[in-house]
Formats: C-alpha cells, structure tokens, sequence
C-alpha cells in the first residue's frame, strides 16, 4: 500500500507535466495549427537556459526561471514565421510540412545544446532548484518540494488556461479558430496574430514546464527532449487529436501508468509497457479514446 | 428608400481566380447608404467569390474595392470588419459548439467596448437569442442560427451587412420571417448587400439589384425593372 501511494504521487507530479506539455501542443495544433512534434525539445532548451542564467548570476533562481519562459517565448515567436512559411494553405493543419519544420528544429536544438554545453553530458541542477527538498516522509512515502509544486503549479496553470479560453476575448477567439478557422476568418478573427499568441502563451507554458521539469529530475540533457516528445505526442493521439480535456486525463494516467510500472515491476521496462497499453488503445479507438478536435 | 449621396461601397472592374478557374471578371457594383441591393446568380456563379473578395478574403487579380471614402481592397478579412465590413456567410457559419452568447461576441471581436451595448440591441431584435445565450449553438434550429448570425455581424456595428444566402435551407414562412427582418434592419439605417437564389422575394425587398452569371454582370437596375425583365423573369422567376 505504501509503494502504491508513493508511486501515485510519483505519477502524478510526472503527470502534471505531461498534462502541461500536451495542452501547449494542443494548443499550437488547435490555434496556429502546426504539429509542434518537436516541442518538449524547445522546453529543453529553455532548461539548458535557465541553468546558465543561474551560474552566470551566481545562483539567482528567480532570474533563471525568468530567462527559461523568455526563451521558450522566443524560441516560439522566432520560429512561428518559419511554420507560417512552409504552411501550404491557413485555414488548415498541414501535417507533414509543419511536422517536419519542426523535427528539423527540434533536431537543430538538441545539436546546439550537445555541443555547446558540457561536452553533451547531462546537466544537473545542484538540489534541482530546491525541489529535492523534502516535504513529507512517512515510511517509503515523501514528497518533495518538486513534485509539490509540479502538481500544484500544474493545476493552476491548467484552470488559468480554461479560465482564458472560456471567459477572455482571445480565448473566445482561440475556439473559434479551433472549431472552424475558415469561419472565423469571415468574422473578422486575424487568423495570424490570433496564431502568433498561441505561440506565445505554449512557450510561456514552455518555460513553466522547464523549471518544474528541472525540479522534479534535478538535471537535463539533450536528448531528453525527443524522449518526451514521443510521449506527449502519444498522449495527445491517445487522447483524441486537438482534445483538451481528453489530454488531461490521459496525461495523467500516463504518469500514473509509468509511475505503477517503476514501483512493481521495473522503471526499464516503463516506456515499453506503456507505448503497449497505448498502442493497444489505438487500435481499438483509432480516434483517441475522446474523439479527435480540429 | 436610396439616397443619391456617394457610394459607400463601391466595387470596381475586380477580377478572382482560384488557380486556373476565373470566378470573378471585372465586376463592378455599388452599394449607396440605405440601400439593399441583391445579388442575384445562379449557384456558382460567383456570388460567394464576390462577397468574400469584398471582405478581403480573396486576392483581387484586377481592380480595387472602395468602402466608406477609403480603398479596402488588399487590406486583411479583420481590419475591414474593424472598419464597418461584415458578412453573415452561407449555411449561418455560427459556431455550433459555442454558445450562443460566445457567437454574438465573437462578432464584437474589435469592438468589445461597446459589446454590451450592442448585445443589448441584438436581445431587443431577437429575443430568442436572449432567451438562448447559454445554449451552444448546435442546438438552434436553422432559422434561429441565421438569427444568430445576423445578430453576431450586427454585433461589429457595420456601416454594411452583407449576407450571403440566408434562405438556403429555411422553411418558406422562416424565409420571410429573414426578409422582413432585413427589411427592418436597412429601415434603422444599415446598407445591406444580399447574395440570393431566391430572387423574388430579394427583389420585393430590394432597392437594386445585379445579375451575375458565371462571373460577370449581366444586367443591372431597379428592382422593379429587374422584375420585370423578361430574360430575369425566365431565368430567375420561373416565370
């Protein structure tokens, strides 16, 4: 009973990111209409980021984790015309252009960051920003700062997002966008700038996600990007394409799933159990198990 | 009635193509404040091409569109709605998983300082709107989704209403129900330029009208002379 608490936790601050990183997907796939594969690596960057801007201030947390949003901001509001550029027509996702742009890009900043940052090593965040710190322990039961905050930073973020999108102007534009980009382009919606602050408001979640990321393992390395993106593009399958809510729940029960996986049977074989489960899931609903939103 | 004062719209010798298929060749009409003149085309003749390229939607090959003393055409879909353009597209084009409330103040999407205002007013013209707001709009029928799309332009506060279409689809006694109300809205003052198959009953309600076939003006006049020709009569009156 114990394990299974500790690992509930475990799954869930996991999830929390995963459930943050699948809504800024979503959120670019429904507004700026790209398939943003490589978007996790962007969130690494933003990692690779914050830990410089600490060592050069000597140690100011608050500074890095100010840099890491700006980057990830960046990142997004630089790449955007990119994406715009290759995209045949607006109006629709054009899946295998804006896919590969962004492979492409994701590719190039895991190059970047292996050559440019201790000889490609992983980096480590010393005490990972103060979220190793424990706050609880009760037998084989802890929480730590980390995954305190990755949930409680998670929910927040998530009901300020829902918050947005039902009850502001620019929400109210990015579900009409979403629900039918052609339409709201005959009412007077700009389709580009409503896009470019999708791009926007994903990197801010970006940068979110690197400092919680950053608590939860205490380190970063290049190729962690492309590890989580295979995930967070599963979930959102999984979940039903451009699905909000259904990415959610699936996020979460991914970091639940691999989290039980860790704790009974070997945290090796997490990855492969649940790409199984969710590959099995696939077959049954090719349509995500929420139905898919574009 | 129409007034003899400048045109507020005025569309001039435009051309549109969709890759090889011309839609559109060198039209020219004119809307004047007051007015209500209809469109009158059979489908594909190009009366959607024509709307949507007064909005800005499409790329003009040739010619250029004024609206309200300034040239609109090549300036964006949004920054000609800021300026007074709108349009009630074909088949409602409502968000049916919006509410009702949502889909009228997407329509004040530049200018939601007087979105309460104006809400008010389309409450007051519809009341079923009122009574809908938290509806999602898939559960209208098609009449009140018209409505709503009405309501949702009016929301803009144009200067002209341009509607595409709106008995397609809609029981005869809901038909009228549309013309009366368009009717109403030119008597308070909005211009209305009308794209219909249904060109009798867009013609009673009409000032002027033009006739487009296959991408080009045909004929142009009156109401009552568009009534009374007899090639309209044949073609579009099932006279």
């Amino acid at each position: 009973m114990q394990v299974f608490i500790a690992q509930i936790i475990n799954g869930l601050s996991t999830g929390s990111i995963y459930v943050l990183l699948v809504t800024g997907f979503n959120l670019l796939l429904l507004v700026a209409m790209i398939i943003h594969f490589s978007y996790p690596q962007v969130v690494v960057f933003s990692m690779y980021i914050t830990w410089i801007v600490i060592k050069v201030t000597g140690g100011s947390i608050l500074l890095g984790i100010l840099a890491g949003i700006a980057s990830s901001v960046a990142v997004n509001l630089v790449s955007a015309p990119l994406f715009q550029k290759v995209m045949q027509k607006r109006g629709a996702v054009d899946i295998n252009s804006t896919m590969v742009l962004s492979m492409g890009l994701g590719m190039i900043i895991t190059d970047v960051l292996s050559h440019s940052f201790n000889n490609g090593l992983p980096i480590s965040f010393p005490g990972g920003l103060g979220g190793s710190a424990s706050l609880l322990r009760v037998g084989l039961i802890s929480l730590t700062t980390g995954q305190a905050l990755s949930l409680g930073i998670g929910i927040i973020v998530v009901s300020l997002f829902f918050l947005l999108l039902y009850r502001t102007r620019s929400g109210r534009a990015f579900r009409a966008i979403a629900e039918d980009p052609n339409g709201a382009r005959l009412v007077g919606i700009p389709l580009v700038r409503t896009g470019l602050a999708s791009y926007a408001l994903s990197g801010v979640f970006g940068g979110v996600i690197a400092v919680l990321f950053a608590m939860m393992l205490g380190y970063a390395s290049p190729g962690l990007g492309e590890q989580v993106a295979h995930k967070v593009l599963a979930v959102s399958i999984i979940a039903g394409l451009g699905n909000l809510a259904g990415g959610l729940v699936v996020g979460l029960a991914l970091g639940i799933l691999e989290a039980i996986v860790q704790g009974y049977i070997s945290g090796s074989w997490s990855n492969a159990i649940a790409f199984v489960i969710m590959l099995v899931v696939i077959l049954v609903r090719p349509k995500g198990l929420f139905g898919t939103r574009l | 009635m129409a007034s003899n004062s400048a045109a507020l719209l005025s569309v001039d010798g435009i051309s549109v193509s969709y890759g090889h298929v011309q839609a559109l060749r060198r039209v020219s009409l004119e809307v004047r404040p007051g007015e209500i003149v209809v469109l009158i085309g059979a489908n594909g003749a190009g009366k959607t091409s024509l709307l949507e390229s007064v909005l800005g939607i499409n790329a003009l090959r040739e010619g250029n569109v004024t609206f309200a003393g300034a040239v609109v055409s090549g300036s964006s879909a949004d920054r000609n709605v800021r300026a007074g353009l709108c349009l009630v597209p074909e088949g409602r084009g409502v968000f049916a998983s919006m509410t009702v409330l949502d889909n009228l103040l997407l329509g004040a999407h530049h200018n939601m300082r007087n979105a309460q205002k104006n809400l008010n007013r389309v409450y007051e013209w519809f009341p079923v709107l009122a009574q809908r707001k938290d509806q999602v709009a898939r559960t209208l029928s098609g009449g009140e989704r018209q409505m709503l799309a009405i309501g949702r332009a009016l929301m803009s506060a144009p200067k002209l209403i341009m509607v595409d279409e709106p008995s397609i689809g809609l029981a005869p006694l809901v038909v009228n129900d549309i013309f009366a109300i368009l009717t109403r809205l030119n008597r308070e003052g909005y211009a209305i330029l009308l794209a219909e198959q249904n060109a009798y009953k867009a013609l009673k309600c009409a000032h002027r009208g033009y006739v487009l076939e296959t991408g080009s003006v045909t004929l142009a006049g009156s109401s009552a002379e568009l009534l009374a020709d007899p090639g309209v009569r044949e073609a579009y009156l099932g006279a």
